[in-house]
C-alpha cells in the first residue's frame, strides 16, 4: 500500500512538471509580446516597453526562465498577475468554488441523465424509447454549450420565467448553468451505459438472478447497473478537461464568476504567472478525479481491487 | 388632526407617486470581466464605468462644450511655457474612510502613478512628460511637465487619474483594488471579481462638480454584473436580470426599440474611428493609386447598414464626428466609385489578363493580406469588403488573429491591412497613428510634416490652433489614402424605462451615476 502511494505520488509530480513544461513551451511558441500586449494601446514608447519587459524578466535566456518558472512553482509561489497585479494564489481561490460548484452539479446530472437514458435505450433497445434516448444522447453530444446554452435560456428564464438568466449565488441560479453543461456530459456516459448494459444483460447471472426470482428492479440496480456503470466512472473523470473547456461557455453565457474566464483572458493577455497557476489547478484537479475515479471503480467492481498492490 | 396629516400624506404620496424619487437600487451590466479595476494600474475602459462614481477628480470636462470645469480643484492656472500647473484646491472634501483630501493627497496620487514598480499599464502615459508635483501648501499643489502638453487637462478629467485615499492605498497595497476608497457620490462596498461589484450611496458627498445635477446621489445601491457573451446581455435586461446593459448588439437593439419597457440610449464615442490601416511600405499599396482605389472599391455605406443596422454613422475619416477638432470635410474624400477604382487599377496597371477576375501585373496577382481581430464585428465586416473588393479584381486573403498577434504582425510589417480603433476625447490620440514614432503607425507612415503637426497640437493650449493643425492631419491622412475609415463607434445602451437621467462623460464610456434616478 506504501509503495502504491509512492508510485501514485510520483506519478503526480511528473504529471504536474510535464503539464508546466507544455504550458512553458506553448506560452513561447505564441506570438506576441507580453509588455507590447499590456501596453500598446495606451501609448507608452518601446523604451518604456522595453523597460517593462526587463521588468518582467523576459529579455532573460529562455533556460534561465524556465528555472526560475520551476523553482517558483516548486515553491508554492504562484506570483503576480502581470495584467491584474495581484497575487494569482488569491485570484484562483476567489474563482475556484464557483467553477467546482458548476463542475460537480454538471457531472452529477450528466451522469444521472446519462444512466437514465443508457439504461433505457438498453432496456428498449431498438424501440422508439432506443431511438429517443439515444437521440438525445447523440444531441447532447453535438450541441455545442454556447448555443444550448442561449436556448435554455431563452426558453426557461425569459419565456418561463423559472430561473434567472444571470449572476451566482443561490441554487436557483446553479440550474441551468450545470443542467446546460451536465446535458452535454450525459452523451457519452448515456452511449457508453447503454453499450456495458446491453452487454452486461446477456451474462449468464442475469439469467439466473431472473430464474431466482430476484425482483426485476433489484437485479437492475445491484447485478446490472453496478458492473455496467465501472466504465462510465472513467469516462466521467475523464470528461473534466471538457468540463473546465465547457465552463468557460457557459460562465461566459449565464454571467457566472469562475475560473473559465480567467483563463481565457489570461491566455489572450499573455498573462503567464496566472496561465501558470491555472495549469497547476487544472493537474491537480485532474490527478484528484483519477484517483477518486481508480477508488470508486474498485469499490465498484471487486475485481479491480488490490490489482494495484501486486 | 390626525386624520387631517394622514389625508396630506396621502395627497403628497399621490402627487409624487408620477414622478422619480430617490432611493431604490439598480442592477448595471457591464460588457467585459475588467482585467483588474485598480484605475491607477489598469487599463480596461470597464473599469470607469463604476469607478467614475467612486473617485473625484481635479477637474471635468463638459460633454456639451468640451470646456474643463471644476473638480476637487476649484480653479488653476498654467504658467506662460505651458510647463506648470497650478490647481487651488477645494477645502472640506473628505475621502469615505475619513482621510481629508489636500495637496499631499494629490501628490501621493501621482506619485504612486508614476512610480515605476507600481507598473501602471495606462494612467501612467496619460500624464506624458510629467516631472513632478510640489505641495506649495495645503490646498495649493503643482504639477510640472518636462515640456507642454495640452492633453494633461483632459487625462485629469479621468478616472484612471482620480485621486484615492492614501490611507487606504497604504493600508491594503496590492489588494487595493478590492478595497477602492475614494471621495465620490458612491462608496465602493464590495468586488466579488468575475461575479460583482456593489457601490452605496456617499450621504454625506456635497463636493459635486458643476456638471452634476445633483447634490448627493439619488440611488441608493447598484450593483454591477458582467455579461461577457453579447447574446445574452438583451435576454438580460428583458429578463429584468439588467437595468442598463452596454454595448447592446445592432441587431437586438432594433428589436429593444420596439418594445415600450425599454429605450435604447446610444452614446457616440469620440476618439479615432474603426478604420483599416493601409500598409503603405507593403506593395502593392506603396502605390497611392492602388491605395486611392481600394477607397473608392470600398461601399462602406452598405457596410454600416448590413452589419450595423444603421445605428453607427459612416466614419469619413480618422477622427470620430464627436471628437474635438473633427473636420467635417473629410466627408468629401472618396465617395463609392467602383468604376474612378477600376480606373486608377487600370492605370497602375493591374489589369486581368489571364481571364481568372483578379486583376494581374507582372505575373502577381492583386492578392491583399487582411488580418482581422474578433471584436467590433470585424468578420462580418471582412467578409463584405471581400465580396466588395472581389468585384473589383482584388482577392482579399483575410485571417483571424488575436490581438498580441496582430501587433506582433503589424511590428514586422505582414499585413496589408489590419484594423483598430481607440476612444478617447483628445485628439493627439492621432499621434499613436500618425506619427512615425507611434505604437500604432500600422499604416506605416514617415511623413514628418505630419509628424511636426503632431508634435507641435500637443504642445500648444490654444484651442483653435491645435484643431486648425488636427484639420491638417486628417486631410493628410485621408490624402495619402493611409486607412480605410469604416464606423464612428457608437455604444448602444439598453435601458429599462423606470431608469431615468442617465448621462455619460466626455469621454462616452461613463455614466454619471448620481444623477440617475427611478421613475415609479
Amino acid at each position: 500500500m506504501l509503495g502504491y502511494g509512492l508510485r501514485r505520488l510520483l506519478e503526480a509530480i511528473l504529471v504536474l512538471w510535464l503539464a508546466a513544461t507544455l504550458t512553458f513551451v506553448a506560452m513561447q511558441l505564441t506570438p506576441g509580446d507580453p509588455a507590447q500586449t499590456l501596453l500598446a494601446a495606451s501609448g507608452a514608447s518601446p523604451a518604456e516597453i522595453a523597460r517593462r519587459r526587463a521588468q518582467l524578466g523576459l529579455d532573460d535566456p529562455l533556460p534561465v526562465q524556465y528555472v526560475r518558472y520551476l523553482a517558483d512553482l516548486a515553491r508554492g509561489d504562484l506570483g503576480v498577475s502581470w495584467l491584474h497585479s495581484r497575487s494569482v494564489g488569491r485570484m484562483i481561490l476567489e474563482q475556484l468554488p464557483a467553477t467546482a460548484e458548476l463542475a460537480l452539479a454538471a457531472t452529477a446530472f450528466g451522469t444521472l441523465l446519462g444512466v437514465a437514458l443508457g439504461l433505457l435505450a438498453a432496456l428498449y433497445r431498438e424501440t422508439w424509447v432506443d431511438a429517443l434516448a439515444t437521440g438525445l444522447a447523440v444531441l447532447g453530444l453535438s450541441t455545442p454549450v454556447f448555443w444550448s446554452g442561449l436556448l435554455a435560456m431563452l426558453f426557461f428564464s425569459l419565456y418561463l420565467g423559472w430561473f434567472p438568466s444571470a449572476g451566482g449565488g443561490d441554487l436557483r441560479h446553479l440550474v441551468l448553468p450545470a443542467a446546460v453543461l451536465g446535458f452535454s456530459l450525459s452523451g457519452s456516459v448515456a452511449r457508453l451505459v447503454r453499450a456495458q448494459v446491453v452487454e452486461v444483460l446477456r451474462q449468464p447471472f442475469v439469467l439466473a438472478a431472473l430464474a431466482r426470482g430476484l425482483p426485476l428492479r433489484r437485479i437492475l440496480l445491484f447485478h446490472v447497473l453496478r458492473p455496467a456503470i465501472g466504465p462510465a466512472v472513467t469516462v466521467i473523470a475523464l470528461q473534466l478537461g471538457f468540463l473546465l473547456s465547457g465552463a468557460v461557455v457557459t460562465e461566459s453565457v449565464f454571467a457566472r464568476q469562475g475560473l473559465g474566464r480567467l483563463a481565457v483572458q489570461a491566455i489572450f493577455w499573455r498573462d503567464l504567472p496566472v496561465v501558470r497557476g491555472m495549469v497547476l489547478v487544472g493537474a491537480a484537479a485532474y490527478l484528484l478525479t483519477s484517483l477518486l475515479a481508480d477508488l470508486l471503480q474498485a469499490w465498484l467492481d471487486p475485481r479491480l481491487r488490490g490489482r494495484d498492490e501486486g | 388632526m390626525r386624520r387631517l396629516l394622514i389625508f396630506l400624506l396621502l395627497v403628497v404620496a399621490l402627487a409624487t407617486g408620477c414622478t422619480p424619487r430617490p432611493g431604490g437600487r439598480i442592477v448595471y451590466g457591464l460588457t467585459l470581466a475588467p482585467s483588474g479595476i485598480d484605475p491607477h494600474i489598469n487599463a480596461s475602459s470597464e473599469l470607469g464605468i463604476p469607478l467614475t462614481s467612486v473617485y473625484d477628480t481635479l477637474v471635468y470636462q463638459d460633454p456639451k462644450t468640451g470646456e474643463f470645469v471644476p473638480g476637487l480643484a476649484r480653479q488653476w492656472e498654467v504658467s506662460e511655457d505651458g510647463r506648470v500647473y497650478t490647481f487651488y484646491l477645494r477645502r472640506g472634501v473628505k475621502f469615505h474612510d475619513g482621510t481629508p483630501f489636500n495637496a499631499e493627497a494629490v501628490r501621493f496620487n501621482l506619485e504612486r502613478i508614476t512610480n515605476p514598480d507600481l507598473a501602471s499599464q495606462k494612467a501612467r502615459f496619460m500624464l506624458g512628460p510629467y516631472e513632478r508635483t510640489e505641495v506649495v501648501d495645503e490646498y495649493t499643489v503643482r504639477i510640472v511637465l518636462k515640456e507642454p502638453f495640452a492633453p494633461l487637462l483632459d487625462s485629469l478629467s479621468q478616472v484612471y487619474l482620480a485621486m484615492a485615499s492614501p490611507t487606504a492605498v497604504q493600508k491594503w497595497g496590492n489588494e487595493y483594488q478590492l478595497h477602492q476608497v475614494g471621495t465620490g457620490p458612491f462608496v465602493f462596498v464590495e468586488y466579488i471579481p468575475g461575479a460583482r461589484l456593489l457601490l452605496r450611496r456617499n450621504p454625506d458627498y456635497a463636493w459635486g462638480p458643476p456638471v452634476y445635477q445633483h447634490k448627493t446621489a439619488q440611488l441608493e445601491e447598484i450593483e454591477f454584473r458582467f455579461f461577457t457573451d453579447p447574446a445574452t446581455r438583451s435576454p438580460a435586461l428583458e429578463s429584468g436580470e439588467a437595468d442598463v446593459m452596454g454595448e447592446i448588439p445592432p441587431q437586438d437593439a432594433a428589436r429593444l426599440r420596439g418594445n415600450p419597457d425599454f429605450r435604447i440610449e446610444p452614446v457616440a464615442i469620440p476618439g479615432v474611428s474603426l478604420m483599416l490601416f493601409m500598409n503603405t511600405n507593403r506593395p502593392p499599396l506603396d502605390d497611392l493609386r492602388v491605395r486611392q482605389a481600394i477607397l473608392f472599391g470600398t461601399d462602406r455605406r452598405a457596410i454600416i447598414s448590413a452589419v450595423f443596422r444603421d445605428t453607427s454613422p459612416m466614419a469619413c475619416g480618422p477622427l470620430t464626428a464627436v471628437t474635438f477638432g473633427y473636420n467635417p470635410r473629410v466627408c468629401e474624400f472618396y465617395p463609392y466609385n467602383p468604376d474612378q477604382a477600376a480606373a486608377l487599377l487600370e492605370e497602375a496597371g493591374w489589369k486581368d489578363t489571364d481571364g481568372d477576375g483578379v486583376r494581374d501585373k507582372a505575373g502577381q496577382s492583386l492578392t491583399l493580406d487582411f488580418y482581422l481581430m474578433g471584436w467590433g464585428y470585424l468578420p462580418e465586416i471582412g467578409s463584405l469588403i471581400t465580396d466588395q473588393w472581389a468585384r473589383l479584381g482584388v482577392r482579399v486573403n483575410s485571417q483571424k488573429v488575436s490581438y498580441p498577434e496582430a501587433l506582433a504582425i503589424a511590428k514586422e510589417s505582414r499585413h496589408h491591412l489590419m484594423p483598430f480603433s481607440l476612444s478617447s476625447s483628445d485628439p493627439d490620440i492621432m499621434s499613436r497613428f500618425f506619427h512615425s514614432q507611434g505604437g500604432f503607425n500600422w499604416s506605416k507612415v514617415n511623413d514628418p510634416e505630419m509628424d511636426g503637426w503632431l508634435e507641435e497640437a500637443a504642445r500648444l493650449s490654444d484651442r483653435d490652433r491645435r484643431a486648425d493643425l488636427y484639420s491638417k492631419v486628417q486631410f493628410r491622412v485621408m490624402e495619402n489614402a493611409l486607412v480605410i475609415p469604416i464606423r464612428d463607434y457608437v455604444n448602444l445602451n439598453g435601458v429599462n424605462n423606470r431608469v431615468q437621467g442617465l448621462r455619460f462623460d466626455a469621454q462616452g464610456w461613463f455614466p454619471w451615476l448620481i444623477d440617475v434616478v427611478l421613475a415609479q
